[in-house]
C-alpha cells in the first residue's frame, strides 16, 4: 500500500513539469523541421543561425521571390565551414539582390529568371539593365543570357562590356548560341586574347551572320556595339 | 551655430515623414501568424514559477544522460574533419547542354574517393559520389540538370575541396572557391 | 483603422479573435516602420524586420502588459534592428544604395526635399549605431529617456550622452553637406 502510494507520489511530482519538458526536447529532436515557417533544409544549421534564416526565407517567399538560391547558399555556407555570421551576410546579400532583380524583371518573371537576374546583378548589371534585356528576350526566358552575361564577367570580361554584348544578341539568338558565345569567348581568353577584343571580334563575327542587333539600347563600352549589316 | 541647429531641426522634421511600407504589410504579417501552428495566444503559463520537487531517480539520470549525448551529437554534426592531405588533380567537365545531362570529370591519381557538392544536390558531399573510369585517376559523374546556373566544386578524400580548373569561372564568399556551370534549355 | 485601445484589442486576440491583431498592426506598423527605415537604411531590411518584430509579438503577447504594448513592441523592434545591422556586410551597402535609388527615383518627391532626405539619410548612416538609435528614439520618436531606458536596456545617462553627440556629429557634417 505505501510503497504503491509512494510511487503515484513520484510520478505525480514528476509528472507534468518534467514530462512536458521531455517531450519538448524528444519532439525537437525528432521534428525539428515541423514547426512553422521552417524550411527543411535548413535544419542542418546550428541555432540562432537556423531561426534567422528561416525568417529570412519566410519572408523572402512572403515577397514572392525564389528562395531556393537563398537556401543553397546558406548550404554552401556550412558545408564550407563558414561561420553563422558569415552564412547570414552571404545570404542577406543574395536576398537583396534577389529583391532588386524580382523588381526590374516584373511580377511576370520566373523563380529561375530572378535568380539569374540576381546573379547578373552581382556581376554588375543594373536593374534597368536587366528590365531592358527582359524586354528584348521578350517570351523566351532571361535564364541563360542573364546566366552568360554572369559568367562572361566571372571570366574577365568588364561588365559594361558584358552586358552591351549580352544585348548586342538578345533579340536574335537562341540559348545554345549564347552557351556557345561564351565558350568561345573563354576559350579566346584562355589562349591570351584580351577580354575586351575578344568581344568585339566574335560580335562583328556574328554580325556577319546577321546575328546581332544593331543600336541596342543598352549597349554600352567601346567595341561592343556592333550593327547589323543592312 | 544657430544656422547648424536649424539645418538640424529641418533635418529631423523629414526624419518625421512616414515610411513608404509595402501596400500588402499588414497582409504579409497575418499570413505568417496565420500558417503559426503555436501561437502563444494565452497569457504565459504559470506553472514554472510554482515550486516543484524533483526526485531524482536513476532512471530519470539515465534519461537525461542520453538526451545530453544526444544533444552533443547534434550539435557536432556537419563539423568538418581534420585538415586534408593535399592530393594532386588535375580536372576537366563537359557539359552537354542540349540533353541537360552535364558529366563531371576529374583527375585525382591517387585519391580514395571523390564527389562534386553544389547548387544541384544540397552541398552534400556525400549526395554524388564520383566513379573510377580507369588506372589513370580518372574520376566521373553524370548528374541531370535543369536550365540554370549552379555553383560547385569537388571533394577529394572527404576533405580537399577543388574548383573545376577547366573552368574560369569562378565564384566565392566563403573562403573556398567554387566553380560555375550555366545549363541551356534542350 | 479601429477605435478600439490597444488593451481591448490584445484581450480579442488572446481570446482566439486573430484578425484583431491586424488592428494593432495598422496602428503601429508606420511608427515602427519608419524607426526601422531610419534605422537600417534599407527599406528591404527594415520590413523584414518590422514583419518578425509583429510576428514576434504576436507568438508571446500573453507576457506584453495590455497597458503597455507601444513601449513593449519598440523594445521588441529595437533588438530586431540592432539583429539585423549586425549582419550588414560592406558588401550589401552596393545593393543598398542601388534599392534606395531606386526607391528615390519612384517617389517623386520635390528635388529640394529630396536632397534633404538624401544628405540626412547619409548623416545618419555616418554615426555609430548606438548613437543613431538614441537620436532616433529621442528626436524622431519623440520618446522621453525613462522610456529609452526601459526599450533600450541602456542608463539614461548614457543615452543623454548618446544623444548629445550624435547631435553634433549631425551638425558638422550637415554643415558641411550645406556647404557642398
Amino acid at each position: 500500500m505505501k510503497a504503491t502510494a509512494s510511487r503515484v507520489g513520484i510520478v505525480g511530482t514528476l509528472g507534468l513539469g518534467v514530462l512536458l519538458l521531455i517531450a519538448a526536447l524528444l519532439l525537437m529532436a525528432a521534428a525539428p523541421s515541423q514547426a512553422h515557417g521552417q524550411e527543411p533544409r535548413l535544419g542542418k544549421l546550428p541555432e540562432p543561425a537556423r531561426s534567422e534564416l528561416n525568417t529570412l526565407v519566410t519572408a523572402a517567399n512572403q515577397r514572392g521571390l525564389p528562395t531556393e538560391a537563398l537556401v543553397d547558399r546558406a548550404l554552401e555556407g556550412l558545408a564550407k565551414g563558414a561561420s553563422a555570421q558569415a552564412i547570414i551576410a552571404a545570404v542577406g546579400r543574395l536576398r537583396d539582390e534577389l529583391v532588386v532583380a524580382h523588381r526590374a524583371l516584373g511580377p511576370g518573371a520566373t523563380g529561375p529568371e530572378v535568380t539569374a537576374g540576381a546573379n547578373a546583378i552581382r556581376a554588375g548589371a543594373s536593374g534597368d539593365e536587366l528590365t531592358r534585356l527582359k524586354t528584348l528576350r521578350a517570351d523566351r526566358s532571361l535564364v541563360v543570357a542573364a546566366g552568360v552575361f554572369a559568367d562572361l564577367v566571372a571570366s574577365g570580361v568588364p561588365a559594361d562590356t558584358a552586358i552591351g554584348a549580352v544585348m548586342a544578341l538578345a533579340a536574335d539568338v537562341a540559348d545554345a548560341d549564347y552557351l556557345a558565345f561564351r565558350r568561345t569567348i573563354q576559350r579566346d581568353i584562355a589562349v591570351g586574347v584580351s577580354p575586351m577584343a575578344a568581344i568585339d571580334v566574335r560580335l562583328r563575327g556574328l554580325a556577319e551572320q546577321g546575328l546581332t542587333a544593331g543600336d541596342t539600347p543598352g549597349s554600352v563600352g567601346g567595341g561592343t556595339r556592333v550593327k547589323r549589316k543592312p | 551655430m544657430t544656422d547648424h541647429d536649424e539645418v538640424l531641426e529641418r533635418a529631423i522634421e523629414g526624419l518625421k515623414a512616414p515610411p513608404e511600407l509595402s501596400p500588402d504589410f499588414t497582409v504579409r504579417v497575418m499570413a505568417s501568424i496565420a500558417a503559426d501552428e503555436t501561437p502563444e495566444r494565452a497569457p504565459r503559463p504559470r506553472w514554472w514559477r510554482r515550486r516543484w520537487t524533483i526526485e531524482v531517480t536513476p532512471l530519470s539520470l539515465a534519461a537525461a544522460a542520453a538526451l545530453g549525448v544526444l544533444a552533443v551529437g547534434l550539435s557536432r554534426a556537419g563539423r568538418e574533419g581534420p585538415v586534408p592531405t593535399v592530393v594532386e588533380t588535375a580536372a576537366l567537365a563537359t557539359s552537354t547542354p542540349a540533353a541537360q545531362v552535364t558529366q563531371f570529370l576529374l583527375v585525382a591519381p591517387g585519391a580514395d574517393s571523390v564527389s562534386v557538392v553544389g547548387d544541384f544536390n544540397d552541398w552534400s558531399a556525400t549526395a554524388t559520389p564520383l566513379a573510377r573510369a580507369n588506372g589513370d585517376g580518372l574520376w566521373w559523374v553524370t548528374v541531370p540538370l535543369s536550365p540554370g546556373r549552379y555553383r560547385y566544386a569537388f571533394v577529394v578524400n572527404g576533405t580537399v575541396w577543388r574548383p573545376d580548373p577547366q573552368t574560369s569561372v569562378v565564384e566565392d564568399e566563403f573562403g573556398r572557391p567554387n566553380s560555375v556551370v550555366t545549363i541551356g534549355g534542350a | 483603422m479601429t477605435d478600439e485601445s490597444d488593451q481591448s484589442l490584445i484581450s480579442r486576440v488572446l481570446g482566439g479573435d486573430r484578425d484583431s491583431f491586424a488592428g494593432l498592426v495598422e496602428r503601429y506598423r508606420d511608427r515602427l516602420g519608419r524607426y526601422a527605415v531610419r534605422m537600417l537604411g534599407n527599406q528591404t531590411d527594415a520590413e523584414d524586420a518590422l514583419q518578425d518584430t509583429f510576428v514576434r509579438a504576436y507568438r508571446s503577447l500573453g507576457n506584453c502588459r495590455p497597458d503597455g504594448f507601444g513601449p513593449w513592441l519598440y523594445g521588441i523592434l529595437v533588438n530586431r534592428c540592432r539583429t539585423y545591422a549586425a549582419r550588414r556586410t560592406r558588401s550589401q551597402e552596393v545593393v543598398v544604395a542601388n534599392e534606395l535609388a531606386v526607391n528615390a527615383a519612384a517617389v517623386g518627391h520635390s528635388a529640394d526635399r529630396d536632397a534633404i532626405r538624401d544628405a540626412i539619410s547619409w548623416a545618419l548612416g555616418q554615426l555609430p549605431s548606438e548613437q543613431r538609435e538614441a537620436f532616433l528614439l529621442k528626436h524622431v520618436e519623440d520618446l522621453s529617456y525613462e522610456s529609452m531606458e526601459a526599450i533600450t536596456g541602456a542608463r539614461s545617462s548614457a543615452l543623454r550622452m548618446r544623444v548629445f553627440r550624435a547631435r553634433e556629429e549631425l551638425r558638422k557634417l550637415l554643415a558641411e553637406e550645406v556647404r557642398d
